[in-house]
């Protein structure tokens, strides 16, 4: 019996490990192909590893289209919005753990309330506002919709709460100002959910997509994700190209999740077991 | 009289307040501007026929329209199907693999989760394009893969049969890291002393996977169902890149749709603006769910850390 059981384990765990690796290896694909000569990729038989390791997808891809311009848009997207929601959402998400005031649990309610509704669903008024107020095609258009969202405030709240109330009345006691309570003492204690608030920000900067394809008009503008898919849609240019693009936007994606895969998977937690 | 002080006492209480205020108010200012008045003027739009040149008001036109529309039905249908499909595949497979690894060692279970999670991590734009060149009939693996086996290549994209079942394959595939990670979490946080004691009563893993972790991740499993459900409603690459909502609005969903009209037709920002308001309804009714399960677990919350605090869990001892 126990033999039995202990074969059928090692099945399913191979049969487990067998997918996770299954799974990965459409990345795999994507990346060995970019370093294949373009030739090379639409070969069949397939080379399942690059015979000869080149880089001229990247040369291709950087010195004819604007790939290096989208890749700084992204960067500025994804780093600008990470730095204002953590900014916007530590201050907002301490107000509501350790400040006492009117209309707080009602206003945390309305922020609960509307967590999970994607801006996808109001993307035809909020393209109108920014058409109105003429900022279409500026990263503050692709900017600032993200930091709107109260998943931030949400996310922070609950580690703010695990911080006991005696710091920062000890910090009154010395007669600190809340601001300086805030910032010298609380602050470096939420600093595990700030590290990972700001990782998961980042990576949903750097992979948001429709809302970016909507307000970019110029190729100038494009981040990275909106320029990947206008070289899909372009019937002209070959496989290698596309591909290529696509594995510049994986490839940091691949190296911040195994850097940080452990805020990863504390801050995924954190949004779920404690809401 | 009284009521002058009651005012004052009102608006010294709001003054004596304002830090709070204060530390709130950045976040509200862009939460108001940018999110719910969005969505207000989102209804409001959704009553009017909009032109380049002129708005008319039109009562409940757009929605009496887009309920005779037969795209629109079908936008419906695919999206229940597509929810449905990827949601139950999620929890299924999520909660076997995650069974099967969270109690192994850190280094295996890191691995597996990474395995499962850089899909989700390098975007579903990537995974599309990589799908795309997968499944290309010329130039794709998977073609190649069934003609060495002697099977004639497939046109995977322009088969009205197949687009939905790869949309939702490559949907689900693109996600079920994010899956596996939340139950992964969910396990480690069973504390151990309940296996330990199903092992001395003789109880086989079946058994305690059914009566220990099945009835302990309940919670988790309600937000993988609504987390889920809104990642899947609000996707949109995944069909762009592989089927443009094609063969003939085969493969469209609610989201599509709104794209499509908004952004690719003229003169439809109205009706586009109602798919909106329907996708925000959708949305909201699933964010009160969970809103309720929120005030249920404050509730719960102190029980749960004094029982933590005495039985260490598996995430502790690790």
């Amino acid at each position: 019996m126990k033999t039995q059981s202990s074969v059928s384990e090692k099945i399913l765990q191979a049969v487990i490990v067998f997918l996770a690796v299954l799974n990965l290896f459409p990345i795999y694909w994507l990346i060995s192909n970019t370093f294949k000569y373009s030739s090379e990729i639409t070969k069949m038989p397939p080379d399942w590893f690059p015979k000869r390791f080149v880089i001229d997808s990247y040369i291709d891809i950087f010195t004819s289209t604007n790939a290096a311009r989208w890749l700084l848009n992204s960067l500025i997207v994804a780093g600008v919005s990470t730095a204002l929601i953590v900014l916007v959402s530590t201050m907002a998400s301490y107000a509501f753990s350790k400040l006492k005031f009117r209309g707080r649990n009602f206003l945390f309610a309305i922020f609960i309330g509307t967590l999970m509704i994607p801006k996808e669903s109001y993307i035809v008024p909020l393209f109108g506002f920014m058409r109105d107020l003429h900022l279409t095609n500026t990263y503050s258009s692709m900017i600032l919709p993200m930091v709107a969202l109260p998943f931030g405030t949400f996310l922070l709240k609950s580690f703010f709460d695990s911080i006991p109330d005696e710091i920062r009345e000890s910090g009154k006691m010395d007669g600190a100002s809340e601001w300086t309570i805030f910032y010298t003492l609380i602050v470096p204690m939420a600093a595990a959910g700030i590290a990972a608030l700001f990782i998961l920000e980042f990576v949903k900067g750097w992979n948001d997509y429709l809302w970016q394809l909507v307000m970019s008009k110029t190729d100038e503008m494009k981040t990275l994700m909106v320029g990947i898919t206008s070289l899909m849609e372009d019937n002209r240019p070959d496989m290698a190209r596309k591909l290529t693009g696509a594995s510049i936007s994986a490839i940091p994606m691949i190296i911040v999740f195994l850097s940080f895969q452990k805020y990863f998977t504390k801050g995924i937690a954190a949004g779920a077991v404690k809401g | 009289m009284s009521k002058y002080n009651e005012e004052s006492s009102f608006l010294s209480r709001l003054y004596k307040e304002r830090t709070g205020y204060l530390f709130i108010l950045p976040q509200f200012i862009l939460f108001f501007g940018l999110m719910i008045y969005p969505i207000i003027s989102g209804f409001h739009m959704s009553l009017y026929k909009i032109t380049l040149k002129k708005e008319t008001f039109i009562g409940i036109d757009n929605y009496v329209r887009l309920f005779q529309d037969e795209s629109f039905i079908k936008a419906i249908m695919n999206t229940i199907l597509f929810v449905v499909t990827v949601d139950t595949l999620s929890i299924v497979f999520g909660i076997i693999v995650s069974a099967a690894i969270f109690n192994k060692s850190n280094k295996y279970v890191s691995f597996i989760r990474g395995c499962f999670y850089i899909p989700v991590a390098v975007s579903m734009v990537v995974m599309t394009v990589t799908w795309t060149f997968l499944f290309s009939p010329s130039q794709g693996l998977i073609n190649f893969i069934i003609g060495s086996f002697g099977g004639d290549p497939v046109n995977f994209l322009g088969d009205e049969n197949l687009v939905m079942p790869i949309i939702i394959f490559v949907t689900f595939v693109s996600n079920i890291g994010q899956v596996i990670v939340l139950y992964v979490a969910a396990m480690l946080g069973i504390p151990n002393e309940l296996f330990e004691s199903a092992e001395l009563d003789g109880a086989s893993k079946i058994k305690q996977f059914t009566h220990i972790i099945i009835p302990l991740i309940k919670q988790t499993s309600m937000f993988v169902f609504i987390n889920q459900t809104i990642s899947v409603v609000k996707i949109f690459v995944v069909i762009q890149l592989l089927t443009n909502g094609g063969p003939n609005h085969e493969s469209v969903t609610l989201m599509y749709y709104l794209y499509e009209k908004a952004f690719r037709m003229n003169n439809q920002m109205g009706e586009a603006a109602a798919i909106g308001v329907i996708m925000f309804l959708v949305c909201l009714g699933i964010s009160l769910v969970q809103l309720l399960m929120f005030r249920e677990k404050s509730n719960k919350k102190i029980l749960n850390i004094t029982s933590t605090k005495r039985i260490p869990s598996r995430e502790e001892k690790v």
